[in-house]
């Protein structure tokens, strides 16, 4: 598969008059595959959207460059920027963007129109369009009247028609109800088939992500964290930032004795679980609620007790102590256990990261100030 | 814990009592019937009916009268063309200033906004002393250099007219327009862009179509006030027998000397006028229905401002030459001959003094001037101030039957000429109902003024108002307070703001008004704008400059105390 | 005791009846989530707790003080309720600072002003807000706006609370955080919480008991999160508390079948009289079995984290199936195209749905 959408060294810094230079987006490299589903995967302010306008043409590098399709489209040194609209790109904004002032029909169209397409070809690619949208029958229909789901739908209608090589999603599907969101999560996959085109995701929203992409890039703070596929971000990642990004996560400090692993400030009972040979004295174990067994007889876990129990729509939740932490564990509504009740717990693949950073904990609240 | 008492208990259902809602009901209807639905309606039956009863007589009369049709049509020429050339005006400079990178943008704001605040007929009066036929300053100057004959332009003319209201309409639609391009969604643009659009293309197929509904609500603006304009046709057009129908009112009733039947006569050209209005009004109304949108969706973003490159430096050279035209050169104008001898004698600093300040200060009429207009402008502003949010809370509120009956009426007279409103007014109050004569007396101004500024602080009102969430009614409630306790400590503070603000958009424009009082003032009730025009009518042209300025003063130092007041550190 | 009691009450706009005969008794001291699907008439209901909407009948009580009786024409007025309320949007007077937006409940009670100043700093404690005592709204954010509100609603000392919808204007965090902190405040105070939401995941973390409403104003449940969520009464409890598959049934011949394109037999199903009832399981209750007669094919599989999502093909039905992380990892995943036997944990056997329109 050939690298279609190759970022180089990419990076973004804007001017602000109250905090001087803020590095948005930090030696960016990223190579999107063709017909990849790609996903740009943070939180707010982590560079995901800047890099995205960049990609379209939208803004500007202070240094790097861009290559779409196997041409340079940005690039700092030879101060070459071509603009949006010669890149041929598709684009779906999070507010919709739907032109209000035109009729459906109007707004699929209005791409062709600019390129001077004959009238019957454009009625063709058109109702093509609207066709794969579910939008036939609603040509003649102003946007305004229009449900977020069906303003969505024009939007990828107006995105598609054109038959560009490369989508750009940003955040598309932020804006819908919950039901709505997962299937167009669906529809845009089942448009990609038929149509054939490379996707670049953005979203804050990480299973949105890890249901559509192929592959995805998490970032964070201006700089990419981990590159990979879904099943392996959630199952291998490399650092907290990322385990605790991709789902819900339980860390546990711990100290290695004697080869040995003790819940920090308990050392009445040992957790048996395997050391990594690079471990240091005070670890944090990382894994995930339901990822956890509990049981009532197999000795073999770590000894404790509910300390409480809560019922969720689709599973309950229980928290242990382990030593003077508390874990959370998740099971689904067959396995209860009581409040108080004596349990065992095992940590199927937990994953080890060092203890407690705080320099990174500081960086992250200073961030929060801009 | 639980101290209900037994009167609380005893509140049973059935056997209200005559609740504070229902009181402020019938106030506000009452209120409205006085002071907007009777002098429009005694316009209407002096224009229909005469002693013998329903007759057209008065109207067919009017028409058949060439001077009043050529005021028509003058009216509606100097409307049409002052609409499109300010239109044109006003988005090309909000465009400038709210998408590309043009520089000083902040200053150049603040400057497009004085005209706003100028008033008309004093620009008139600079332009002409500037460029009249015979002796404008600027005109002379021409013809000295260029060796002329003739002076070269004429601002005792139709076009001289437009250009004038043009200079000061033009930012009813500036506006607008700049504030709809601020709170577009950007990625509305992005997204042609992407689709393979040119910016240039980008401009004329998505931008200016999705800020209409901004254009047009300013044109619709420009062309009422137009209409319905006096200042600018009665100082350019007299000398010239240019009329339009405010002007030709006036004079009608001018050299009838306020006899009835001048007044009648008035009425009847009323009709006409407002017939006028209102097909103007239609004809927008079926224009905007075309499409009313929302283009203030998404996130709030930056708009990606557009280079203009090589075209920067003449565009900014333009704006600034534009604002030198319609900001600097009246207003250096009226005060340079406020300090001239003698009128027609060179502006050079030998014929400088203060001798007009003092003349005009001298003048008993111009300290009863300024009080009479600042006793009229307060009055007016608290008067409306309260009762204009009175009738925003019942509307929005109590909302009982016939609130939109209610919210109508107290819009009507703001598409109503405030010629029309004063001869409504003068029907009403000369002793037709019950015996009533304010004429002559400044309450009969106050009456009109009420009425003309109704509807500007029932509107700010209204929409503050529907921003305070019932909720938060709802839960001082819950906390222990009565509904008129909620009212006092919640819902009024939540919309002070709002009503300062309303009262300063009456006080600022009342100050310096011409239209209404120049129809409704008597020997000791002249206004401020009133003394300014008779002053400049009689001839005494240097003292009217000096008293302009000190009315321009007076108007800019309130402004600023306005802006200092209304800048409030909590925001609903 | 502030026990709430509402009684056969009816409340209607126009001739749009919202509910008839409705009847629920809160306990002092506890957290009652009233929870049904948008418009089922729960606001109605706080806003005739309240005082600001009138029932047509019926008797509302808080423990032996009468709010509201159409028959003996008693209807206290809002102000001397004494309830307090937090609402949706927060209702926080945007021109008052923190503190006197906590301390108004007690002026309007009469209360000494030397103890207004100690109250209000104590309830502001209570939601951790003192630092922002003079602090005005617009410069807090949503979840600190939100506990200045429960800090009014609690700093009279009112035995009821009425909270409506208070976090759904909340992100996913913060809400989170909140439900935690109503709880701790409840256990402090001990007051009486009825706490209104359309959200059954926040309802179930709260709730000592919750009251299910039906979306024509019917109470069809009332009960603690696990009688609810193990022994739903009916198909509407069930079906709203979360996700699930539904499978027809038919007998024929004294067998079970599920009633699909193809007749598969349902062995689980002897000795039930299951003759046109539907099978309804949740998600996470369909399992893979390679035991099961009950043979699916994989149309989709998807990962979402903690979970894969499987899309089955049985027999012409879509049939949704969850497998946790922990089982993936345990038992290994199945791929597309495969076919595996399935089989159905905690099923619930309820009649058909009778569409409406069909009527």
């Amino acid at each position: 598969m050939a690298d279609y959408i190759v970022l180089r060294n990419v990076t973004k810094k804007f001017n602000t008059k109250t905090l001087g230079d803020i590095v948005a987006v930090d030696n960016f490299n990223i190579n999107v595959h063709e017909g990849e589903c790609f996903s740009f995967l943070g939180p707010s302010g982590c560079g995901k959207s800047t890099t995205l306008r960049m990609i379209a043409g939208f803004e500007d590098l202070t240094e790097g460059e861009i290559e779409l399709c196997g041409k340079l489209v940005s690039s700092s040194k030879k101060k070459l920027y071509v603009p949006p609209e010669d890149r041929g790109l598709g684009m779906v904004f999070q507010a919709f963007a739907v032109w209000p002032h035109m009729n459906v029909y109007e707004n699929v169209a209005f791409p062709l129109r600019i390129k001077k397409m004959n009238k019957t070809d454009i009625d063709k690619k058109v109702m093509e369009a609207l066709k794969h949208t579910s939008l036939t029958g609603l040509e003649k229909t102003f946007p305004g009247d229009l449900s977020g789901g069906q303003q969505q739908r024009i939007a990828l209608a107006r995105a598609i028609v054109t038959n560009p090589k490369v989508m750009l999603l940003d955040e598309p599907l932020s804006n819908l109800d919950p039901k709505l969101r997962e299937s167009m999560r669906f529809e845009i996959k089942a448009l990609q088939k038929k149509f054939n085109f490379t996707i670049i995701f953005v979203t804050h929203d990480q299973s949105e992500a890890m249901a559509i992409s192929d592959r995805m890039m998490v970032c964070d703070m201006g700089k990419i964290m981990q590159i990979d596929t879904p099943e392996n971000l959630y199952n291998k990642p490399v650092n907290r930032f990322v385990h605790n990004f991709l789902g819900e996560s339980t860390f546990i400090n711990v100290v290695v004795k004697d080869n040995k692993v003790y819940p920090k400030g308990n050392t009445n009972q040992a957790i048996k679980i395997a050391i990594p040979s690079d471990a240091s004295n005070e670890m944090v174990v990382a894994t995930r609620p339901n990822e956890i067994e509990i049981s009532k007889n197999d000795t073999d876990g770590y000894k404790t007790h509910i300390e409480s129990r809560t019922f969720l729509t689709d599973r309950i939740e229980y928290l242990v102590s382990v030593g003077n932490q508390l874990v959370k564990v998740q099971t689904p509504h067959r396995i209860k256990f009581d409040k108080n009740e004596e349990c065992y717990i095992k940590f199927v693949s937990p994953m080890w990261y060092p203890a407690d950073d705080e320099k990174e904990a500081m960086e992250r609240a200073k961030r929060q100030v801009i | 814990m639980f101290s209900v008492n037994n009167n609380a208990m005893a509140a049973i259902d059935g056997k209200k009592r005559f609740s504070m809602d229902k009181l402020l009901t019938i106030v506000c209807f009452f209120m409205l019937f006085v002071v907007v639905i009777v002098p429009i309606f005694m316009i209407i039956f002096n224009a229909f009916f005469d002693k013998n009863g329903f007759s057209l007589n008065l109207i067919t009369e009017q028409f058949a009268d060439k001077k009043n049709l050529d005021a028509m049509f003058n009216t509606i020429k100097i409307a049409i063309f002052a609409t499109i050339f300010g239109t044109i005006v006003g988005v090309f400079y909000a465009w400038l200033l709210g998408r590309s990178d043009i520089p000083a943008k902040g200053v150049m704001r603040a400057l497009f906004n004085i005209p706003y605040m100028f008033p008309p007929f004093l620009g008139a009066m600079a332009w002409e002393l500037l460029l009249n036929d015979r002796s404008g300053y600027l005109n002379r100057f021409f013809m000295d250099v260029l060796k002329l004959e003739k002076p070269p332009l004429n601002i005792n003319s139709i076009w001289g007219i437009v250009f004038v209201e043009v200079s000061y309409y033009f930012p009813f639609v500036f506006m607008q327009v700049v504030s709809a391009l601020e709170r577009m969604d950007p990625t509305l643009e992005e997204c042609a862009r992407i689709a393979g659009a040119k910016q240039s293309t980008v401009i004329a197929k998505i931008t200016l179509p999705l800020v209409k509904p901004a254009i047009s609500a300013g044109a619709l603006l420009i062309l009422i006030s137009s209409l319905a304009h006096f200042g600018v046709p009665s100082i350019l057009g007299f000398r010239q027998e240019i009329y339009t129908l405010p002007t030709r009112i006036y004079a009608v009733i001018y050299n009838s000397g306020g006899s009835f039947e001048g007044i009648r006569q008035g009425a009847a050209l009323s009709v006409m006028l407002v017939g006028v209005v209102a097909i103007a009004l239609f004809i927008q109304n079926r224009i905007l229905s075309a499409g009313n949108y929302d283009i203030i969706k998404g996130k709030s973003m930056r708009p990606t401002l557009i280079k203009l490159r090589a075209a920067k430096l003449p565009l900014l050279f333009l704006s600034i030459f534009t604002l030198f035209i319609i900001v600097i050169v009246p207003l250096g104008m009226i005060i340079l001959i406020s300090f001239v001898k003698a009128y027609g004698l060179p502006l050079v600093p030998e014929n400088f003094s203060f001798i007009n300040y003092q003349k005009v200060f001298a003048n008993k009429g111009t300290i009863d001037s300024i009080r009479n207009s600042l006793i009229l402008s307060v009055s007016a502003g608290i008067i409306s101030m309260f009762l204009g949010t009175l009738v925003a809370y019942v509307v929005q509120k109590i909302k009982p039957k016939g609130s939109a009956v209610l919210e109508i009426t107290s819009m009507l007279p703001y598409s109503i000429p405030g010629t029309v409103l004063s001869i409504g007014v003068i029907l009403a109050w000369s002793g037709a109902i019950f015996g009533i004569t304010l004429y002559n007396t400044l309450w009969i101004i106050l009456v009109a003024y009420i009425a003309r500024y109704l509807s500007f602080s029932m509107k700010t009102s209204s929409a503050s108002l529907m921003q305070v969430s019932s909720s938060l009614e709802e839960a001082s409630r819950a906390c222990g307070a009565s509904h008129s306790e909620s009212l006092a400590d919640i819902t009024l503070p939540l919309i002070r703001p709002a009503m300062v603000s309303g009262f300063f958009l009456i006080f600022l424009p009342a100050m310096r008004e011409v239209t209404t009082s120049i129809l409704l003032y008597g020997p000791y009730t002249r206004t401020l704008g009133v003394h300014i025009y008779s002053l400049r009518d009689a001839g005494y042209i240097p003292q009217a400059a000096a008293l302009a300025v000190v009315a321009i003063g007076l108007i800019m130092l309130l402004n600023v105390i306005v802006t200092q007041l209304t800048k409030d550190r909590k925001g609903v | 005791m502030a026990n709430v009691s509402f009684q056969n009450l009816k409340a209607q706009y126009g001739k749009n009846v919202i509910f008839d005969n409705f009847s629920l008794e809160v306990k002092s001291g506890e957290i009652m989530c009233l929870v049904g699907p948008s418009g089922c008439g729960k606001t109605t209901l706080v806003r005739s707790l309240l005082g600001l909407t009138k029932p047509e009948t019926g008797r509302i009580a808080i423990g032996d003080k009468v709010l509201f009786d159409a028959e003996k024409r008693i209807n206290v007025p809002v102000e001397k309720r004494n309830i307090g309320i937090v609402f949706q949007d927060y209702a926080v007077w945007p021109h008052m600072t923190v503190i006197e937006n906590v301390s108004y409940p007690l002026k309007k009670r009469k209360v000494k002003k030397e103890e207004i100043q100690n109250r209000a700093m104590r309830a502001l404690e209570q939601v951790r807000m003192t630092q922002y005592a003079n602090h005005l709204p617009s410069q807090l954010s949503g979840g600190q706006q939100q506990r200045v509100a429960i800090a009014r609603a609690l700093v009279v000392g009112a035995e009821v609370v009425v909270m409506d919808e208070p976090i759904t204007n909340l992100d996913a965090k913060l809400r989170e955080e909140m439900l935690i902190e109503i709880r701790m405040i409840q256990k402090n105070l001990g007051a009486t919480i009825l706490y209104i939401t359309h959200d059954q995941q926040s309802a179930l973390e709260l709730c000592d008991r919750m009251a299910v409403m039906e979306s024509d104003g019917k109470l069809c449940q009332v009960g603690t999160d696990e009688e609810i969520i193990t022994n739903p009464i009916n198909r509407f409890t069930f079906e709203f508390i979360g996700n699930s598959n539904a499978i027809p049934l038919v007998v024929e011949n004294g067998n079970t079948y599920l009633d699909l394109d193809e007749k598969i037999p349902y062995e689980d199903g002897k000795g039930k009289d299951l003759h046109n009832k539907e099978l309804l399981v949740r998600l996470n209750d369909v399992v893979f079995d390679k035991n099961s007669k009950i043979i699916a094919t994989v149309t989709s599989r998807i990962f979402l984290g903690s979970e894969y999502n499987y899309f089955l093909n049985l027999g012409g039905k879509e049939i949704r199936l969850q497998q946790s992380m922990l089982n993936a990892k345990n038992d290994g995943t199945v791929d597309v195209g495969e076919k595996v036997g399935i089989s159905f944990i905690n099923p619930h056997f309820y009649d058909k749905k009778i569409i409406k329109e069909a009527l």
